[in-house]
């Protein structure tokens, strides 16, 4: 029942975004836009899903409400692989697009591996440690990317502006849409099926074990899965930031902190608001939609962080 | 139903059981069992080894020596499944303040739930059970940040019990609470072992209150199992001195003689 409530608000929003075009709100004339506009929504709601179920899982397994995929780097890192990747000469290979899902998902756990060896203490993870690495990684991976594109001499600066400003892949392949959309569907199934078990990942170690459940496995297997769905993303697009982070957070307003629930919901918001920040970014002359979630992510991120100091900075 | 003459089988029998963090010695070849309906208190100073003993017990580590739980080698049950017969209630649980109380009792459930946390109607109908019996009904929508300490440990002792477990374990289950939560406390501990048929094995820094309410004490000293057994026979001046190394009075009451350390 939860599950068709989330499909239809996506729905909802996926119709009304598909609406808005460059000229004005209205139904689409002609198949060409019509064609334009859907596949732009479905594309902008399979990232938006992808980055809100990563940030939801990361959030419950790492015990920590700001953690997501954007300000942790395995977003930054995963569109920085990819960079490097197309910009090799044989990316162009008939298996072009399966590599770039490989590259980004590389590029993505790395940076997730990195971040976790320079913040933990003894084993523990401080969020705003875990937050400050993210920042640091976030920025050398930028660095990189100057790099690359200072060596690659390359000239398309509408690539490097989507990389860096968050914007969404035009021109895509269906078969790259539909490998971004089998691994998110699969990363959904996945993480759904263990929702209840991520329920108890909220507890400690003793207590997780004590009720049943292996929860070194299980935070490992959400990891990958989350990144998995995070690097599938940003195969297509440039680091989108904050849905992972605004999502579950309004999730949580609406249905509370069980993940059964608050996995499908936060999914859902996540598709809606991307589609809805892409239907924007139509209307403000194709403006990157990581600009748009910035403007909204940023003040809301804000506002978290005041809120977790004041309560002592714990999860 | 057991006859007079006959002993309930053990739950749960540890033989020799050791332990040592690093090369840090902390528990020394301790045996015992655990019994049906009874309530067994741990008690020892700091450092003794009981909240250690209690990680062994429920399988949360390991160390040398032989645990047998229901005639099969505690080593060998499959996690869920030892869930599903131990619970183990820490001496600080963790809970996120907004949780509510109905949530965190369906968190017991989770040994018992299918794939996407399917939750059947004895799922419901245990938590149900267990709100009743710990008289956690009028609660159940509060937020657990809005519970005081008595009900809050109420809570978690309620999604132990939610696991329908043969033994409960708990780690100093009294920290943070008043003298009447603590009554209260240890009374709701002797009717589920006397009227629910549980083993309960508490570890308590409360001598007095654990030989009031315990039906048996294990009295832990560096890492060694020193006495077991009444209140009358634990609680003896030589024996606490030795243990915590101050020296005790005994005071007598009505049930058995207290035990105070000498101050001056």
């Amino acid at each position: 029942m939860l599950l068709l409530l989330c499909a239809a608000g996506w729905a909802v929003a996926a119709v009304g975004s598909m609406m808005v075009g460059s000229t004005g709100i209205g139904w689409p004339k002609g198949e060409l836009i019509w064609s334009f506009r859907r596949e732009s929504t479905l594309v902008a709601s399979l990232i938006g899903a992808s980055l809100a179920l990563a940030g939801v899982t990361y959030q419950a397994v790492l015990r920590n409400p700001l953690a997501e995929p954007y300000l942790l780097g395995v977003s930054s890192g995963a569109s920085l692989a990819v960079f490097a990747w197309s910009t090799m000469s044989f990316a162009s290979l008939q298996l072009a697009n399966i590599s770039q899902q490989a590259a980004a998902f590389t590029g993505g756990i790395a940076t997730l591996a990195i971040v976790f060896l320079l913040a933990q203490r003894r084993g523990r993870l401080e969020p705003l440690t875990l937050l400050l690495v993210g920042v640091i990684v976030n920025a050398i991976n930028g660095a990189l990317f100057l790099l690359i594109f200072f060596l690659a001499r390359s000239t398309d600066l509408q690539k490097a502006f989507r990389f860096l400003a968050g914007g969404l892949q035009p021109d895509l392949a269906p078969s790259q849409i539909i490998t971004v959309a089998i691994l998110f569907a699969a990363s959904l199934v996945i993480l759904l099926a263990i929702s209840g078990q991520l329920n108890i990942s909220m507890l400690s170690e003793a207590e997780a074990q004590s009720l049943g459940v292996r929860i070194h496995r299980l935070r490992w297997a959400a990891m990958i899965v989350a990144s998995l769905a995070t690097a599938s993303a940003m195969a297509i697009s440039g680091p989108i930031g904050f849905v992972g982070l605004v999502c579950p957070h309004v999730g949580r307003l609406l249905v509370g902190n069980d993940q059964r629930k608050l996995i499908p919901v936060a999914t859902a918001l996540g598709a809606a608001l991307l589609a809805v920040a892409d239907a924007s970014s139509r209307m403000m002359g194709q403006l990157p939609v990581g600009v748009l979630t910035g403007f909204l992510g940023g003040p809301f991120f804000l506002f978290l962080l005041w809120q977790n100091r004041k309560t002592g900075g714990g999860a | 139903m057991t006859s007079p003459t006959t002993l309930p089988t053990p739950v749960l029998t540890a033989t020799n059981l050791s332990f040592a963090y690093s090369e840090h010695l902390v528990l020394h070849e301790v045996s015992m069992e655990l019994l049906p309906g009874q309530v067994v208190a741990l008690i020892g100073p700091n450092g003794s080894g009981k909240s250690t003993l209690i990680k062994l017990l429920c399988g949360l580590i390991h160390g040398s020596g032989d645990i047998t739980l229901r005639d099969q080698p505690l080593r060998r049950w499959r996690r869920r499944l030892l869930a599903r017969t131990v619970a183990y209630l820490p001496q600080s649980p963790t809970y996120e303040p907004a949780d509510r109380v109905a949530e965190v009792l369906r968190l017991g459930r989770a040994c018992y739930w299918t794939a996407f946390g399917l939750e059947t109607d004895h799922d419901l109908a245990t938590v149900a059970r267990i709100a009743n019996l710990l008289e956690l009904n009028d609660l159940l929508d509060r937020r657990m940040d809005q519970l005081s300490g008595g009900q809050r440990q109420r809570v978690f002792i309620g999604r132990c019990l939610v696991q329908e477990p043969a033994i409960l374990f708990l780690d100093e289950p009294n920290t943070y609470l008043d003298l009447k939560h603590q009554v209260d406390l240890l009374k709701l501990l002797q009717t589920l072992a006397h009227e629910h048929h549980l083993a309960v094995l508490m570890a308590s820094h409360d001598i007095n209150l654990a030989g009031a309410f315990a039906d048996e004490l294990m009295l832990l000293s560096e890492g060694r199992l020193t006495a077991r057994g009444r209140a009358d026979q634990v609680l003896q001046p030589a024996l606490i001195s030795q243990a915590y190394g101050v020296e005790m009075i005994q005071i007598p009451s009505p049930d058995h003689s207290l035990l105070f350390p000498k101050l001056c």
